[in-house]
């Protein structure tokens, strides 16, 4: 079997609910995403999804790399596209090309197969813990409770993660608006916080601290930025919480001061990593240095494929239960607050190819990014609450 | 796909030339050997050197599909738990070999394929287990390995200085058609203690260039091993007797090991490829140990910090088939599935019906004098002396 082309669909689609975090506490109301299809001389397409913004870097690793190779020997491809990038680096931009190429790889040698990618993997179908994340900072307080309800009674989820960090009180209200949501699937709802390197070090001590009072917190994420492994080890020693990083690192090198500082406490690998391959390479060593491992949401939660086989795997989060956004949708199904897996061959991905030629466009729409207004003004130094503005774009939904 | 049975061949392997090391210089050449193969409904079986108390893990194997090996090496791992994963890895090793083996063949690919290789060619070097041999023995077995290509060699020392130094140098000129620099690697296995190892180092170091010496302290003495990287040029080899990603933590953790020496021994291809994987995140090479027809370089063959692989070659494939073989310095795999070994059953039933009349010396046990001082050859000990 021999790779011949790539071919790319960026598509724009609306989001269930408004999202956003510390950083965006107005939110946003569309995302992006890319279709990105490898095509092989066997009528076989392994498809991968991400990288709306890298599609010339797809293309170039497809033409320079890929084309004329065998997809089933993907390890092999992954360390080339690796290696090609040695000198720039293969964070960043490139990073995000490898990622989406190697997802569509690990696709078709599972389709090769004839099998769902989990037993490709070597995987038992056992189900995925998942945790309910709402990306939530734009909801109004019931809205806030009645999502999580939602999650708890339809789902089952037991657990929840908040945005948190801008404004203590509210934070404070909120989580017992979650907790008190998830009791209708448990009477120990597994609450988290994220505060998306929002706070200083001292900052989430203070903040985390005075929230364990009342409630017993499974983690908090990214309570210092991502590369000061000083800082986040402090919050770790500081508070009883553990401390969960590494969501936004690219590389298995980057990960190398949080093992061997022990800064986090659990292991997030986010999607859009070094892809599948590297996410696999930083399961076993956070084996080895006995972390627990987190994966971060991801398209139709096909991350539930990989937690399978991850020897420490934790829990999966899960931003949108549903299977897919109307262009694609996966098998990945949410029982009873457990991800688990299908029957399909390779990730499972159908798309639905008029709603992809509906919603096609040529370039990311303003606004319609993953984090389409950077870095909040105050980060590391003090609270900027959201203003009047912020609060009257939040409560404007999801209407376009 | 299911599997239904399993089945243990034990045998006594006698090898075409002795082995030996510091701590058994006068080699053997007996060994006793078995083979395990796992069998599914569907007529397929998987196949690994090795089995031991199999039995005793089946029920957790009856009836699953094998194609799902990790989620089983998974619960035999957890089966384990209480007595330890160390003390019960053998069988565990076997069977997820096995597995892995069923898991390629029924993908109809070699298993370099299913972990995703791009090719089956592995970075070979020389590796004598040579103490018993003399010298123009060990000239011809790396001469022969050299004219393949392998421009590595590995020498087994310790116990006799000016005999070392002289067996280094024909180890070298043997090579020497393969590189006019050669990879020189000297291995003590736990003979030495720490300080004894930096001393005998800086003399070897003075004379050659060595690029790495092989458990110079105790395989868990972390500081020991670092200690004497610190102190050495050569980086230090180690953990071909650890069983476990947790053994390996701390020598990771405390900076006592260069290079990771991983095996299939290592809870199996699932377990050995975890270990790669954290090595690997800081920045350290691992190299594969030998094994009966280079089977385990199918993984070494994927794994993306991989440095060469060791070819003993002693002859120890008399009842298997395979068509795997050196060239330009590699190993290379073949195209058959799986493993792409099988096994001449008429020749195991000729050596299980002739077994040799004596027991043999494996496993070495440890040589008086380890870590405290050194026991030179005794006149007669080794036949070259």
């Amino acid at each position: 079997m021999k790779i011949t082309g790539v071919r790319t669909t960026l598509y724009v689609h609306q989001l269930s609910r408004r999202m956003g975090d510390a950083n965006s506490p107005s939110g946003r109301t569309k995302g992006t995403n890319c279709v990105v299809e490898l095509e092989t001389d066997e009528g076989l397409t392994g498809i991968g999804l991400g990288g709306g913004g890298v599609r010339p870097q797809i293309q170039g690793l497809v033409e320079g790399l890929l084309k004329g190779q065998d997809p089933r020997r993907g390890y092999g491809l992954w360390q080339r596209m690796v290696d090609k990038h040695f000198k720039g680096g293969h964070d960043g931009l490139i990073n995000d090309a490898i990622s989406v190429l190697d997802m569509a790889l690990w696709d078709l040698k599972a389709k090769a197969n004839g099998e769902p990618l989990w037993k490709t993997l070597g995987g038992s179908l056992t189900k995925a813990l998942a945790y309910a994340s709402g990306i939530e900072s734009p909801l109004a307080d019931q809205e806030v409770h009645d999502w999580y309800a939602q999650m708890a009674t339809q789902y089952g989820f037991k657990g929840g993660k908040l945005k948190v960090g801008l404004d203590q009180d509210a934070d404070l209200r909120r989580l017992g608006l979650m907790d008190q949501a998830l009791r209708r699937a448990t009477d120990k709802p597994m609450l988290l916080i994220d505060a998306n390197e929002y706070w200083s070090p001292k900052q989430a001590i203070r903040k985390v601290r005075e929230m364990e009072e009342r409630f017993d917190l499974g983690w908090v994420e990214e309570p210092a930025r991502r590369w000061d492994f000083l800082g986040l080890k402090r919050v770790s020693e500081g508070v009883r919480t553990a401390v969960c990083a590494g969501e936004n690192l690219d590389t298995l090198g980057d990960f190398l001061p949080y093992f061997h500082h022990r800064c986090a406490d659990v292991i997030q690998v986010s999607y859009g990593m070094t892809g599948i391959t590297c996410a696999l390479q930083l399961a076993d060593a956070a084996f080895g240095y006995e972390l627990p491992v987190t994966l971060g949401g991801s398209p139709g939660n096909i991350h539930a494929h990989l937690a399978t086989v991850m020897p420490n795997f934790m829990c999966l989060e899960v931003v949108d239960p549903g299977p897919g956004d109307g262009v694609f949708n996966s098998d990945v199904k949410i029982v009873d607050g457990w991800a688990v897996p299908g029957e399909r061959p390779g990730l499972g991905i159908e798309l639905d190819r008029e709603a992809l030629a509906r919603q096609a466009v040529d370039r990311v729409p303003p606004g319609a990014g993953p984090s389409p207004f950077g870095r909040r003004r105050g980060a590391g130094l003090y609270e900027v609450r959201p203003t009047a503005a912020e609060k009257a774009e939040a409560a404007k939904g999801v209407e376009a | 796909m299911k599997i239904t049975g399993f089945r243990v061949e034990s045998y006594v392997m006698q090898m075409d030339r002795p082995i030996g090391d510091a701590n058994f210089p006068a080699g053997e050449d007996l060994m006793p050997s078995s083979l395990l193969w796992i069998e599914t409904d569907e007529g397929i079986s998987g196949l690994a050197p090795g089995g031991g108390d199999v039995e005793r893990f089946f029920h957790l194997l009856e009836g699953q599909d094998p194609r799902e090996v990790v989620g089983i090496w998974r619960r035999l791992v957890d089966f384990v738990h209480k007595g330890g994963v160390v003390a019960a890895g053998g069988p565990i090793s076997s069977i997820d070999v096995a597995l892995w083996d069923l898991k390629a063949k029924l993908a109809g690919e070699p298993l370099w394929q299913t972990f995703g290789a791009l090719e089956g060619r592995v970075k070979a070097y020389a590796s004598g287990i040579d103490y018993c041999l003399g010298e123009d023995e060990l000239f011809a077995f790396y001469r022969r390995l050299a004219e393949k290509g392998v421009d590595g060699g590995k020498l087994k020392i310790g116990l006799d200085m000016a005999a070392d130094l002289r067996r280094l140098g024909v180890m070298r000129e043997a090579l020497s058609v393969a590189s006019p620099r050669p990879h020189l690697m000297i291995d003590i296995n736990e003979y030495w203690s720490p300080k004894q190892a930096v001393r005998y180092l800086h003399e070897i170091e003075k004379h050659f260039d060595i690029t790495w010496v092989e458990e110079p302290a105790r395989r868990w003495d972390y500081q020991g091993l670092r200690q004497v990287s610190q102190q050495v040029k050569a980086a230090v080899a180690t953990a071909e007797n650890l069983r476990h990603i947790g053994e390996i933590y701390p020598l990771i953790h405390e900076q006592a090991v260069d290079i990771l020496n991983i095996s299939a021994g290592q809870t199996g291809f699932t377990g050995c490829r975890q270990i790669a994987h954290l090595a690997h995140a800081y920045e350290l090479p691992v190299s594969m140990m030998n094994c009966q027809a280079n089977y385990m370089a199918h993984l070494a063959a994927a794994l993306p910090n991989h440095l060469s692989m060791e070819v003993v070659d002693p002859g120890r494939e008399h009842c298997l088939r395979f068509s795997h073989h050196i060239e330009d310095g590699c190993i290379v795999l073949s195209e058959e599935p799986g493993l792409g070994v099988e096994v001449d059953e008429a020749k195991l039933k000729a050596l299980q019906a002739n077994p040799p009349k004596r027991q043999g010396n494996f496993p070495f046990p440890r040589r008086e004098g380890a870590g405290l001082y050194v026991k030179g050859l005794e006149p007669g000990e080794v036949k070259w002396r």
